[in-house]
């Protein structure tokens, strides 16, 4: 399909304003740019049939199955997107004086408040505006609050193997050192491993409960003694609540500081790539730290307060507020038991996906799984040379979404299936069949899954090209 | 309650039987029983028709102006029905990152016609997907250009206080320090910047125009900082660029700025879109998301995420940042109203805040209030009055009009964009008039 600049055509206009009604005034021409810039030029009709093209290019959850493990990719209730799009909430400024936002800090206070609950802190911020963004402001009160016992030697922050990515990159950008610990065989933290690394310098133990391979830590009581008793706190990585919301809290495992990811689990849409949103929580000791400004509740209203040994700002304003006011509409309609059951039917749905397929597609033995599962491909590889990448391309011919593939780093061809709550049986039982044929095909016809996708909007891309002779923007041709 | 799960009980049962299971609680007993929480503290749940209640009830404590004056880093601006209308398809909204290309050429071609407009506006040739909003692609650009022995950045007291906020937050981690100069008249003081500069300087970092709303001689300031080999990052209004000197054109390394002028609410501040852009020289070191072009297998041209070797779920603790969501429909949007003003429209836009900016401030004028800085302004400038902000400020509040951003007891930032009318802007006056 064309790109906008292919299509468009000088001199046809889009949107249109008002002429001004006062005397014209321009720009000096020393501070004028040489030329207009090279933007489209198109026509309503044309600006709709593009987008319109372009979002039925685009894969959403309204379009499919979307087991995207880690992503939590629930349905996105539309009530939600109706509420933000009221006018007393996109209409005003940031900086509009206290008392004409009364509703929006109630937004940030209520919200806040039901977060802690859910999560067992004593007190949260929305400011940072997406996961990684949380982890970062989740590490920097760690390091405040080493700092203002005067302990300066812990530099280090510890993550195992199975951790995402953000984890050791928003932990450098922190300031700490990292050190990895190894899985053991049950796929939780080696605890030897553990003892091994923590001391003086420990700063934190960032941990994602359940782990990235959708098992609960069972040895989290024993794991918070040996950071606690070593000086260190305990970092909870909430990409995965979504599976214990309601069930267990982690201020109650013993963790000290945990982002949310609001566009996983409170079910906020993640509109290809965002706005997020990465509440962070933490406990009594640490809340005197927390970005500014605080929102807090007072005799005479809703305002805002800034506390002097605050970490400071880690975004504009009050951060991705139309998303919290998705996230609170969200926790509204589902209230405490609510909250519960889309935990429980995210597992029960990950298990009935699991126990149909785990004969052909095998994961962790003898244990139900959280709310996703990892299977490794790696016996269907040696067997017939096709690989969960290839899997992956032909559920796409299939018309479902793929599962994360090749994470977590220590499972061999890894393909990660969270299903969520709101799919229903029907749907789960269609993707088990086609999953189960989708396993034969492998020993039929190796050649052609390896070629898949074949009734895909474009075949494989070339990856390398891509990388090697960088085009990252449109040229006019010359 | 409603809960959004389409499993019926008969079903459940069912699932449960196959799992080998009879209740749903034995699916958790790898959780410690103790640990397990009884109940949280949380309302009951709601009908979708009272959550609509309680949510519109909320928004109704906020007050909607009629006019509105202000601005100081979020902007009021005209969005076109055909953006509005367009990105709420669903696809767009309840997609994910594009990691699967073979299903998503929509979302990787809409952000590369994004990044390619960006690169447009700014006369850089490197965008990426966007970052978190104009403050974060700021700390993001300062932590690009920092190096093993070059470790200052260099800005005045007139860039917005929240981007020196964010600056300074990202700053001391890394062991990087910012240096704060006094602006002389409101504007970049060029013999201070040479002062100030060294062999330690990472970057100068201005925004233009400033946050006096003042246009900046950023050329200049461009050729000091390089002439002691420090980075040059403007932080520009997407808005102005129609008409002002590109980046490019003033010598700039990496451009940002915040692009919630294109088509975003003010939505209480958030969510926005942070924009990047660099020359290709930065290219490997920019944070974010990066869609490139390439073809597939038959030839078709494709678009892919690329150049991920930076970044954190590839590099982990040796990526540049750990940047992984961002605002991508936001982003979607931006290139939205970009494509439905065109150049032209977008001029058009610039004009007319300039236009009704210079028209409200000689009204302001025209009762008693003076204009602070004697330098060139945009859409937004600073008044100095004899009657106190607060009076002014509640004065307008009482006719239904949020003025300016009170900068101290006596002055005032106050913004216009082509939402106004002289009427507005009249009735606003005359509400001041009358305050003594």
């Amino acid at each position: 399909m064309n790109l906008i600049f292919e299509i468009s055509n000088k001199g046809a206009r889009c949107a249109t304003i008002r002429k001004p009604d006062v005397k014209s005034a321009k720009i000096n021409k020393k501070y004028a740019r040489a030329e207009k810039p090279e933007l489209p030029e198109v026509s309503e009709v044309d600006f709709a049939r593009h987008y319109t093209a372009l979002s039925r290019r685009a894969f959403g959850v309204d379009t499919g199955f979307y087991p995207l493990g880690s992503c939590t990719m629930k349905y996105n209730p539309k009530i939600n997107e109706e509420v933000a799009a009221l006018e007393g909430f996109t209409q005003i400024h940031p900086l509009q004086p206290e008392d004409s936002v009364q509703g929006a800090l109630e937004v940030i206070e209520t919200l806040g408040g039901y977060l802690a609950e859910i999560t067992g802190m004593e007190g949260v911020t929305l400011q940072p505006n997406a996961g990684a963004h949380g982890e970062y402001t989740g590490l920097l009160l760690i390091k405040a609050y080493h700092a203002a016992r005067g302990d300066t030697k812990r530099t280090k922050v510890i993550v195992p193997d199975s951790a995402h990515g953000t984890n050791p990159a928003s932990a450098v950008m922190a300031g700490f050192e990292i050190i990895n610990v190894p899985s053991d065989e049950e796929k939780g933290v080696d605890l030897e491993a553990l003892k091994g690394v923590v001391g003086e310098d420990t700063a934190a133990l960032m941990l994602t409960n359940p782990t990235t391979l959708g098992l609960f830590e069972k040895n989290i009581k024993e794991i918070s003694k040996i950071i606690h008793n070593a000086g260190g706190l305990l970092y909870y990585d909430g990409a995965n609540l979504n599976a214990v919301m309601g069930i267990v809290r982690p201020g109650d495992m013993g963790f000290d500081v945990v982002h949310l990811n609001l566009h996983k689990t409170f079910s906020t849409p993640h509109g290809g790539g965002g706005p997020g949103s990465g509440p962070v929580g933490c406990k009594k000791e640490l809340v005197q730290f927390l970005p500014n400004p605080a929102v807090v509740k007072t005799d005479k209203g809703y305002k805002f307060d800034c506390g002097k040994k605050s970490i400071g700002k880690v975004a504009s304003y009050y951060g991705n507020f139309g998303v919290y006011v998705r996230a609170l509409a969200y926790i509204t309609a589902l209230g405490a038991e609510g909250i519960k059951s889309a935990a429980e039917h995210a597992v029960l749905n990950a298990n009935y996906l699991k126990v149909n397929i785990e004969d052909l597609y095998p994961t962790e033995k003898g244990r139900h799984c959280m709310h996703e599962f990892v299977v490794s491909m790696q016996d269907l590889k040696d067997k017939t040379g096709v690989s969960a990448m290839d899997i992956a391309k032909t559920m796409i011919d299939r018309g479902y979404h793929p599962p994360t593939m090749y994470f977590p780093l220590i499972i061999h061809e890894a393909l990660m299936f969270e299903p969520t709550e709101t799919e229903n049986k029907r749907t789960l039982d269609e993707v088990i069949a086609a999953l189960r044929e989708i396993y034969e095909e492998a020993f039929k016809d190796p050649e052609y899954m390896k070629a898949a996708p074949h009734h895909a909007q474009i075949g494989r891309p070339d990856e390398v090209k891509a990388a090697r002779q960088p085009i990252v923007r449109y040229k006019k041709p010359e | 309650m409603s809960d959004y799960l389409s499993t019926t009980e008969r079903e459940t049962k069912e699932m449960l039987e196959k799992i080998g299971v009879s209740t749903i609680d034995e699916l958790f007993e790898d959780i410690p029983a103790d640990l397990k929480v009884k109940k949280l503290k949380l309302p009951n749940g709601k009908s979708q028709q009272e959550t609509m209640e309680i949510m519109s009830a909320l928004s109704k404590k906020n007050k909607v102006y009629d006019v509105i004056l202000r601005g100081a880093g979020s902007y009021d601006h005209y969005i076109p029905s055909m953006v509005k209308n367009l990105a709420s398809r669903s696809e767009f909204i309840t997609a994910y990152t594009p990691y699967q290309a073979e299903m998503s050429q929509g979302i990787l071609q809409a952000i590369f016609e994004y990044q390619s407009m960006i690169c447009n506006l700014t006369g850089m040739e490197v965008s990426n997907a966007s970052v978190y909003n104009g403050a974060n692609a700021a700390a993001e650009a300062m932590l690009m250009c920092a190096e093993k022995n070059r470790k200052t950045l260099i800005t005045f007291d007139n860039i917005r206080p929240d981007t020196l906020k964010v600056l300074k937050t990202y700053a001391s981690p890394r062991g990087i320090t910012v240096l704060v100069l006094p602006a002389k008249d409101g504007v970049c003081d060029l013999s201070a910047l040479k002062a100030g500069l060294n062999d330690n300087t990472a970057c100068v970092y201005i925004e233009q125009p400033n946050y006096f709303g003042l246009i900046e001689d950023a050329q200049k300031i461009g050729e000091v900082a390089h002439e002691a080999k420090a980075k040059f990052v403007m932080g520009c209004n997407p808005i102005s660029l129609a008409v002002l000197k590109s980046p490019a054109e003033c010598g700039a390394d990496i451009a940002v700025g915040d692009a919630q002028p294109l088509g975003l609410p003010m939505s209480f501040g958030g969510p926005y879109v942070g924009f990047m852009a660099c020359t290709s020289k930065e290219m490997r070191k920019i944070p974010g998301r990066i869609v490139g072009e390439t073809s597939d297998h038959d030839g078709n041209r494709a678009y892919v995420l690329t150049l991920q070797a930076r970044e954190q779920h590839i590099r982990r603790e040796k990526a540049y940042s750990n940047i992984c969501s961002n605002q991508a429909y936001c982003a979607l949007i931006a290139s939205m109203y970009m494509s439905a003003m065109g150049a032209d429209g977008m001029a058009e836009v610039a004009e007319a805040c300039v236009s009704y900016a210079h028209y409200l401030a000689e009204s302001l004028e025209s009762v008693g209030l003076k204009i602070k800085y004697s330098g060139e302004f945009f859409h937004e400038f600073v008044t100095v009055s004899e009657v106190p902000a607060d009076k002014i400020l509640k004065a307008l509040d009482k006719a239904g009009i949020l003025g300016g951003l009170k900068l101290s007891k006596n002055e005032i930032l106050w913004c216009a964009t082509e939402k106004l009318s002289k009427a507005k802007i009249d009735e606003a006056v005359e509400a001041i008039r009358r305050v003594k």
